[in-house]
């Protein structure tokens, strides 16, 4: 046994898998060797015990000896032949610089392999990059739609999850003390609050915070009324980005505007009537100036009208003339008493 | 309309028993899991419920959005006010942005009529936003609160009838605007996350809250992290509720689906496959409907159970 070591070792800087194959097979054929030999000194230990048997038995222990020695020769013979398999065996495989020099034809096929994996490995990730940035929702996606220019947002196609009644993503555990959802298991423990807890934050709080709701708002500075008590006036910064303290609201009006429900806007009926009222101020100045005019003074009509006046003040500087007297009332104009220029502002976007 | 006179409902009592946990646990259950019926409505309508928290960038508008949409799509007719007069974002969440050209002071001023004034979703037709001015537009501060008033009398008259639910997204911070929104409000819904600094302005908002007649206040915990609270990295929504003392109406996990639904403007309860902050969302606008709040919260992720061929990858 001692001598196969060696030869494996010297063998060793030429294994192959095929060697290291019958390496393992004589492992294998070690081991049933090893439990042969055990078996025969179980043999001999049966055989110191019952050693006071008679001379029949001491003729047949004999014989038992002669072929337990037999097959010893036998196995050790067996070992020798194992030994010279394998000495042929390696003798038998050329080094492996061989092996490598008589392969030397596939390595371009392997390397062709190798490169289009690589390749097949970059495409992978500019693909999954590419799809990244078209996810819906990315900040990619709002870029391509504009920053924000929401117009496009309605493009995309929408996901609704319909049915809220019967959803098969939640699932409570038999043991009701987990809850599975979207597929992750949680456990679940019980709330602990109680109703006297409760009852103590809240007197906590009601100790902590004693606030009044503000009444008053005034722009710092502002004199403070009388019979107002301080801790309903909010102080207003002057500066204020979106608030004011301007009260110059009709209040009344506001709360018809609210409660509306039918027929044309306050605001854009009393314009509308304005309006009219002015057209038809025009209208009727215009006729009145073709019977008053002096065909002699013609060339006033073939100037054009003063670009720079507005057609109020245009209707308004002809009216005067026209001694007529109807003038739109002041008290019809409505004032945009929350000092929102709406119209012009925020127009809807394209 | 006076607080006193629209009867703010109590929540329904906590049947918490300490000595009986069985009991609790199956309880707990049925206020997790409530699919499959449609929930029933409590108190009386319009329920005008406002959405606060204090502290900026916590999720109220988002909540509103989402819970807004699921109420709608229980099939409750919902109109969301944004009452943040300088820094309105409820349309872009909803997609909206470009179907406002009326607000509410359009509507005091008369240029409009509150009608025309309301957006309706397309997608959930009784569904309809409000929007309370235009970003550069100045509201009389004293007179905000008095328009909201209104309106809430207004829409309870309308035609197509009351809306069930008036949700009022509330602006950050206890300014005037804060002020403005809560004045027409019976209920409120905190929102919070799980950090100190969010907890001390929703404790703060809380006591203005009760200060001002608002006893119904329950609180939604939103971007909770179970991994992190697992890492005792982040309190836990019971510790959160040691804290403040409110009742739970929701637990909101962390959900990067919250971003890319906020940039389309698609909210996430309609996502499909439904993600698991819009699943929350869901069951919170559920609680929201009957008064409820929750009696278990969900504490940490299980490790799932592994197969036989687990090793292999399966």
């Amino acid at each position: 046994m001692i001598a196969w070591v060696p030869s494996i070792c010297v063998s060793s800087h030429q294994i192959s898998s095929n060697v290291l194959e019958i390496r393992t097979k004589l492992r294998f054929n070690y081991g049933c060797l090893d439990w042969n030999r055990k078996r025969t000194c179980r043999k001999f230990v049966l055989r110191a015990l019952s050693d006071s048997g008679s001379s029949v038995d001491d003729n047949k222990r004999i014989q038992n000896e002669v072929v337990d020695a037999k097959r010893g020769r036998v196995l050790l013979e067996n070992l020798k032949f194992q030994a010279a398999r394998l000495q042929e065996t390696v003798s038998y495989f050329p080094p492996v610089v061989f092996v490598m020099k008589r392969q030397s034809g596939t390595n371009f096929a392997i390397g062709l392999c190798i490169l289009a994996t690589i390749l097949v490995i970059a495409v992978r990730l500019y693909v999954v990059k590419k799809s990244r940035y078209s996810h819906p929702g990315s900040v990619a996606d709002l870029v391509r739609r504009g920053q924000l220019r929401s117009d496009r947002r309605g493009i995309s196609a929408p996901l609704k999850y319909e049915d809220p009644f019967n959803n098969p993503l939640v699932k409570v555990g038999k043991s009701t003390s987990t809850i599975e959802m979207c597929g992750k298991v949680y456990r679940l423990a019980p709330v602990t609050l109680t109703k006297e807890q409760q009852t103590i934050h809240q007197k906590r709080r009601s100790h902590a915070y004693q606030w009044k709701r503000p009444t008053i708002f005034l722009r710092e500075g502002d004199p403070i009324p009388p019979d107002v008590d301080p801790d309903t006036i909010r102080w207003i910064p002057a500066n204020h980005p979106f608030a004011t303290t301007a009260t110059d609201i009709d209040e009344d009006l506001a709360q018809n505007n609210m409660y509306q429900k039918h027929g044309v806007p306050f605001r854009i009926q009393a314009e509308h009537e304005a309006l009219q009222r002015k057209l038809e101020a025009l209208q009727s100045g215009q006729k009145l100036n073709k019977l008053v005019v002096d065909p002699g003074a013609a060339k006033d009509f073939e100037r054009p009208f003063k670009s720079h006046l507005k057609p109020d003040e245009r209707v308004e500087q002809s009216l005067p003339s026209n001694h007529l007297g109807s003038n739109p009332s002041k008290s019809k104009q409505v004032p945009n008493s929350f000092g929102s220029n709406s119209n012009s502002e925020e127009m809807p976007k394209a | 309309m006076s607080r006193e006179s629209a009867a703010p409902q109590t929540p329904k009592p906590y049947h918490y028993q300490r000595t009986k946990p069985s009991s609790r646990n199956k309880s707990s259950t049925r206020s997790v899991l409530q699919y499959n019926r449609k929930p029933q409505l409590a108190g009386e309508t319009p329920r005008v419920v406002v959405i606060t928290s204090g502290k900026g960038g916590v999720g109220k508008t988002t909540t509103t959005a989402n819970v807004g949409l699921s109420l709608a799509r229980h099939g409750f007719s919902v109109v969301a006010i944004d009452a943040d007069v300088g820094l309105r974002n409820l349309d872009l969440l909803l997609g909206l942005e470009n179907r406002v050209n009326y607000t509410v002071i359009e509507v005091l001023n008369g240029d409009c009529r509150l009608d025309q004034a309301l957006v309706r979703d397309k997608r959930w037709s009784n569904f309809e936003l409000l929007c309370i001015s235009k970003p550069r537009s100045k509201l009389p501060i004293g007179f905000g609160g008095k328009a909201l008033v209104w309106l809430v009398d207004a829409l309870k008259d309308r035609q197509e009838g009351c809306p069930d639910f008036i949700l009022i997204d509330c602006p950050a911070g206890i300014d005037a605007g804060f002020i403005t929104a809560i004045t027409p409000a019976n209920e409120a819904v905190l929102v919070t996350t799980p950090d100190i600094t969010s907890l001390r302005d929703a404790d703060r908002v809380t006591g203005l809250l009760e200060c001002d007649g608002i006893k119904d206040i329950k609180m939604i915990v939103n971007r909770v992290r179970t991994d992190l609270i697992r890492g005792e990295d982040m309190m836990s929504v019971l510790d959160v509720q040691e804290m403040l003392g409110l009742a739970l109406l929701g637990v909101i996990p962390e959900d990067s689906e919250v971003i890319r639904s906020t940039n389309r403007g698609f909210p996430l309860v309609l996502n499909k496959p439904p993600t698991l902050a819009g699943l929350a969302f869901e069951q919170a606008a559920w609680r929201l409907v009957e008064q409820d709040s929750m009696q278990a919260v969900m504490v940490e992720e299980e490790p799932k159970k592994r197969g036989f061929f687990s090793f292999f990858g399966g």
